[in-house]
């Protein structure tokens, strides 16, 4: 087993067999939250947790493990799993855990007293089954269940880890944790980088506390406190699925429309060409819209979708005039990844149906149409200049209950002037669907996409004139959003 | 030779144009003896369990693919096809790899569609020059719960589950290494050197 990257493990920890938590690891100011740890375990394990972290709080104190039962009864009756500290101070007691379904010990005090069962430890059982526990208050080390605090500095003590062969350490702040008050950055800054898998606890209280701690590029984030009192949930906290940037290219007779302004291109109307470089730019994925999408053009983008597939090594989405479940197997068959169905969704509904059904919904993307009327959107269809009498955000329901795997969504209002997206129409699709949302029409600066991705919570943005005229670079756009905490592929 | 399965459900041109890129040759097929003789075979998937499945019984695909001794890569549904059972459809799988595929019963948006990070949990050479951590292109709603001995690495979207798996000479990847930019062509290319 290798240590892992930005893996969440929520804590358990055990005084008398109960399930508790400290404030700052004081025994006098103790929680209890639940009768068994092992329904807490399971509960978390039901919720989607791989991994758990089990302190034996009366071991810490004791000085030798006092919890055994709990603990492997917890390791045998879920398949999380365990890493197990608290009172490990002898060869044995290490042994008899990790012989018995717990997957990593943690040694805290005895690493600092007794270098040579560490080095055993990690001997006999190799690196990947031992952590050291490092536990700091005010920049010193605190040991023997947080009771007394060591003089070494950190630096030193690192050090003497590593020279014994310590792959992965825990840093927890004791003046943070259970404080729901977010996690020391400043020293968490100071342990990474050091060559050491480094997990985080202490303080992790909220589901901007992990994006931030995301960016630390971490082994682990041990989650407690914020848990048990539902700040923060187990599906929350392991997400890393990065909000996606969309190029889109409108397309006449074969043709990318508007020229651009990228210097690299020896043509600017080249599809193929600019595909390959915006694949190139880090965009995460490319739409080509055939805006002329009349039935002799269907050859001409099928030939298109085929050259561009061959060069980009990115997910790529064409629609323009897809009508039939004929059109979506052509367009698929030339090496689309997704096929995106706008007005004849409108029209015939069946046809999502049958489409989502025959090819998956993950490659059916519906495109809505809306302006702002004077009780809502309205939805309008033939590329924004035929009005319905449906409203956009019902039909975005509508849509997802037909099997669109994803929505994408223009604002007639918004679409060319750069004003920024419709955040109001945006969020209110949002949260009325559980597809995935790409936000498209307005981009206008680099704060336009943070606020889209910030407020309206879409998972993709998509833009055209910003990208074309080289306003904005892909990369840019993408370090700004990273510094601003979304999670971007970066 | 290469062979890419093709089982009639869906695109298989996007694998094949991702092998030819690196220079290798490629053929996409449904042939028995064509599969067998591969050097390496990569099962693309796409679709639904079902239909798939019941296509490849069909076609006697499913014994072939379970008598195949050279690396095999299963991609999406290919890989969730190697399990043992499938939710979707409640589909009987090739059990070639043990454990069930689960419906991604998750607070986020199913499908689960993007770039996400994929950890390793262990040394394997398909993800040799694999940095960890690295983005891959994911697009799915059910979701492989592999035995902890076959997991490679693991992803989280709500459920911390396992995106790429290995037993003996079968590979399984849940997302797609061909649509994965410079990380997924060097997976595919550990995969057609191995």
């Amino acid at each position: 087993m290798e240590p892992l990257k930005n893996i969440i493990i929520p804590a358990i920890d055990i005084i008398g067999g109960k399930c508790v938590r400290l404030t700052k690891g004081d025994y006098n100011r103790i929680k209890e939250y639940s009768q068994s740890p092992i329904s807490v375990a399971k509960q978390f394990e039901e919720e989607g947790a791989k991994f758990l972290h089990v302190i034996d709080l009366d071991g810490a104190k004791k000085g030798e493990t006092v919890n055994l039962e709990t603990i492997l009864a917890i390791a045998k009756n879920t398949n999380l799993e365990l890493q197990v500290g608290g009172g490990i101070r002898t060869f044995e007691s290490a042994e008899t855990l990790l012989n018995n379904g717990v997957a990593k010990v943690i040694i805290g005090t005895s690493a600092l007293e007794d270098k040579r069962l560490l080095k055993r430890l990690i001997t006999t059982f190799g690196e990947n089954r031992i952590i050291v526990s490092i536990d700091v208050r005010k920049g010193k080390i605190a040991t023997r269940g947080w009771l007394n605090e060591s003089d070494m500095g950190l630096k030193v003590f690192l050090e003497s880890v590593k020279e014994a062969g310590v792959k992965t350490i825990i840093v927890t702040d004791i003046e943070k944790d259970g404080m729901m008050n977010g996690p020391n950055f400043a020293m968490i800054n100071e342990f990474s980088g050091n060559g050491l898998n480094v997990i985080v606890a202490g303080g992790v209280s909220s589901q901007k506390d992990i994006a931030l701690l995301r960016k630390n590029n971490l082994a682990g984030i041990i989650i407690g406190k914020a848990l048990y009192e539902g700040t923060v949930t187990i599906q929350e906290a392991q997400n890393d699925l990065a909000r996606r940037i969309i190029p889109c290219m409108d397309m006449k007779d074969g043709r990318v429309v508007k020229g651009t302004c990228f210097k690299e291109l020896k043509d600017a109307g080249d599809a193929v060409e600019l595909g390959k470089l915006y694949s190139d730019m880090g965009a995460d994925e490319l739409v080509f819209l055939d805006i002329s999408a009349t039935l002799e053009n269907r050859n001409t983008l099928c030939g298109l979708v085929e050259k561009i597939a061959k060069t980009i090594n990115i997910p790529f989405t064409v629609g323009g005039g897809v009508r039939t479940v004929e059109d979506i197997r052509r367009l698929l068959n030339a090496g689309a990844d997704k096929v995106s169905i706008g007005s004849a969704a409108v029209k015939n509904m069946d046809l999502v149906r049958e489409a989502s059904r025959t090819f998956g919904n993950q490659c059916i993307v519906i495109s809505v149409d809306a302006k702002k009327a004077e009780n809502g959107w309205k939805l309008y269809i033939k590329g924004g200049t035929e009005e319905t009498n449906l409203e956009a955000i019902e039909f975005s329901r509508m849509m997802e209950e037909c099997g669109a795997g994803e929505l994408l969504v223009n604002s007639l209002d918004r679409d060319g002037t750069k004003k920024g997206f419709d955040i109001e129409l945006l969020k209110k699709i949002t949260d009325t669907v559980k597809i995935p949302v790409i936000a498209s029409s307005g981009a206008g600066c680099l704060q336009d996409f943070l606020d889209v991705l910030d407020k309206a919570k879409v998972d993709a943005v998509l833009a055209a004139g910003v990208f074309h005229y080289g306003d904005i670079k892909i990369q840019e756009l993408k370090n700004y959003l990273w510094e601003n905490n979304i999670n971007v592929n970066i | 030779m290469i062979a890419i399965i093709d089982y009639n459900s869906g695109n298989v041109g996007s694998v094949k144009n991702a092998v030819e890129r690196l220079g290798f040759e490629c053929i996409v097929t449904a042939n028995a003896k064509m599969i067998l003789e591969a050097e390496k075979v990569i099962f693309p998937g796409q679709g639904r369990a079902g239909s798939s499945m019941e296509q490849m019984k069909a076609t006697g695909l499913d014994k072939v693919i379970k008598s195949i001794k050279n690396p095999f890569l299963g991609i999406c549904l290919g890989m969730q096809l190697l399990s043992d059972f499938s939710e979707e459809d409640s589909t009987k799988g090739l059990s070639v790899i043990e454990g069930s595929v689960e419906r991604l019963d998750v607070d986020l948006k199913v499908p689960h569609i993007g770039w996400n990070k994929v950890s390793l949990r262990k040394i394997d050479p398909l993800m040799k020059g694999v940095q960890d951590g690295s983005f891959f292109y994911f697009a799915h709603s059910y979701y492989f719960k592999a035995k902890l001995q076959n997991e490679v690495a693991v992803t989280n979207y709500g459920r911390c589950f396992a995106s790429v798996v290995h037993k003996d000479n079968f590979y399984g990847v849940q997302f797609h290494p061909e649509k994965s930019g410079s990380s997924g062509e060097q997976l595919l290319n550990n995969f057609l050197n191995l």
